[in-house]
């Protein structure tokens, strides 16, 4: 972060060698407070789990001060549009956070599929890692402009989007404040990613809000 | 020098796409590219069966800049035969493929025509190789055992999650090359380049939809030692581009 001029960011649990994401939600809080205010916390939970995965989101949201839901499909294996989602989506619909979705993986988290579940819960803000579509055909990208189009409180990260003339169409046709910069380190190197925004052909506002100022309204940062 | 050994122009209104040759250059010279390879999105004689003259007319327009390889579509038997042929006259240097885009698979009985074809020329053929069936690195991998003569290239080196499946194709089949374009991971780069020397991996962007400049940039920040870096980014190209017939 330092390297590039990153203030802030958003970090999310990864997937651990056994099967406990409190522990990767408790690691994240404890990252968090030690960060100095450079770090926002999401919690991770399974959906399959039901009740216990409910319970955890609001114990990562209420104790551990953790500010949005990371769900993640293809390490999970759940479908994102399946029903064992929704309980945990009306948690955090609740509390009024984000969901940050693992998107583009086939079967599991594909654009559309996305855009179902952001359907179904028009009033929580989602925001599909990838540009919702992880094909380096660009096979994706039609689905993921749909997805967009008909979903309102879908956004899009920019990490790893093959063809950056795909992140400028977006902020082209359905506004600069649907497409959120991030890394998706350490999958994707921050040095490349970064350029995706900082090189692409945006208006000056356009790139500070893709860069951080969608990030900071969506995570009401500066409430932190 | 940089050389980019994938890009593309066409004309698709079903598409919405109007990838032009001037903008491929522009984003050249936006990158310090010196010299680049074009090539159609759509695959000869299907949808504009003046394909070949399309590209050909528009390198003609960047002399000394721009260089082309034929998309041409397998199943035409024959008549793909014949275009490959007339492509070489036009002064082609090499055949691209795209197996999700015509359903032909890579050790197919007329695919390995058109690449033995190729090979009499000397000529590479250019391999869309992703995530997709059809595409991975062990499927295109069929051609390359079957088509020993035939130097294979691996576009965008598996995508996104065939990556070290490409690398160890590569490590398998000598004359299997590793193409950049779009693939995310800058450290890939580095990982082939020491796994099966500097080469058999070069630089492209798959522009200008992918923008070359960042595609530098990626081939960059893989830390490649100066030798080996020439020859990702211009070395390897110009050996094979001069080397066709």
């Amino acid at each position: 972060m330092d390297d590039l001029g990153v203030d802030h960011a958003i970090v999310c649990p990864v997937r651990t060698r056994g099967y406990h994401l409190a522990a990767s939600n408790e690691a994240i809080a404890e990252a968090v407070s030690a960060s100095g205010g450079r770090l926002t916390g999401v919690a991770r939970v399974d959906p399959l789990l039901g009740d216990d995965a409910c319970a955890e989101l609001e114990r990562a949201l209420e104790a551990l001060g953790l500010r949005g839901l990371f769900l993640h499909p293809w390490e999970e294996t759940f479908r994102i549009a399946d029903g064992c989602v929704a309980p945990v989506v009306e948690v955090a619909r609740q509390h009024r956070v984000p969901v940050i979705v693992a998107a583009g993986y086939p079967w599991l988290s594909e654009a559309l599929q996305v855009g179902a579940l952001a359907r179904r819960f028009p009033d929580v803000t989602f925001i599909a890692t990838n540009g919702l579509q992880l094909n380096i055909s660009g096979l994706g990208q039609i689905d993921a402009e749909l997805a967009i189009a008909e979903n309102e409180n879908l956004l899009i990260q920019t990490s790893g989007v093959y063809r950056e003339d795909f992140i400028e169409g977006i902020a082209r046709r359905f506004g600069a404040h649907r497409v959120l910069y991030a890394s998706g380190y350490p999958i994707f190197d921050p040095r490349l990613e970064i350029r995706r925004v900082q090189w692409a052909a945006f208006a000056m506002p356009d790139e500070a809000a893709i860069l951080g100022g969608n990030a900071a309204a969506v995570f009401a940062l500066a409430e932190g | 020098m940089i050389v980019d050994l994938h890009l593309h122009i066409d004309d698709l209104p079903a598409l919405g796409w109007k990838l032009e040759a001037a903008e491929c250059v522009r984003r050249m010279d936006e990158a310090g590219i010196e010299r680049g390879v074009v090539m159609t999105i759509v695959d000869a004689p299907e949808i504009n069966p003046n394909a070949l003259e399309f590209v050909a007319d528009a390198c003609a327009a960047y002399p000394g800049r721009l260089d082309a390889f034929a998309r041409i579509h397998p199943w035409y038997g024959e008549q793909a035969l014949a275009l490959l042929e007339r492509a070489f006259a036009l002064g082609f240097k090499g055949l691209k493929l795209h197996p999700v885009s015509t359903l032909a698979h890579p050790a197919g009985r007329e695919t390995l025509q058109l690449i033995r074809s190729a090979a009499e020329h000397s000529a590479p053929t250019l391999f869309h190789c992703g995530d997709e069936p059809l595409a991975t690195p062990l499927t295109v991998s069929k051609a390359a055992a079957a088509c020993p003569q035939a130097t294979i290239i691996l576009g965008h080196m598996g995508g996104y999650f065939h990556v070290d499946e490409a690398i160890e194709v590569a490590e398998a089949h000598e004359n299997v090359v590793l193409e950049t374009s779009a693939m995310p991971y800058p450290g890939k780069i580095g990982e082939a380049v020491a796994r099966i020397g500097a080469s058999r991996v070069l630089y492209a962007s798959d522009g200008p939809a992918c923008s070359p400049r960042i595609e530098v940039e990626k081939v960059r920040l893989a830390g490649l030692p100066p030798d080996a870096e020439h020859l990702v980014f211009s070395g390897n190209a110009t050996r094979i581009l001069d080397g066709v017939r």
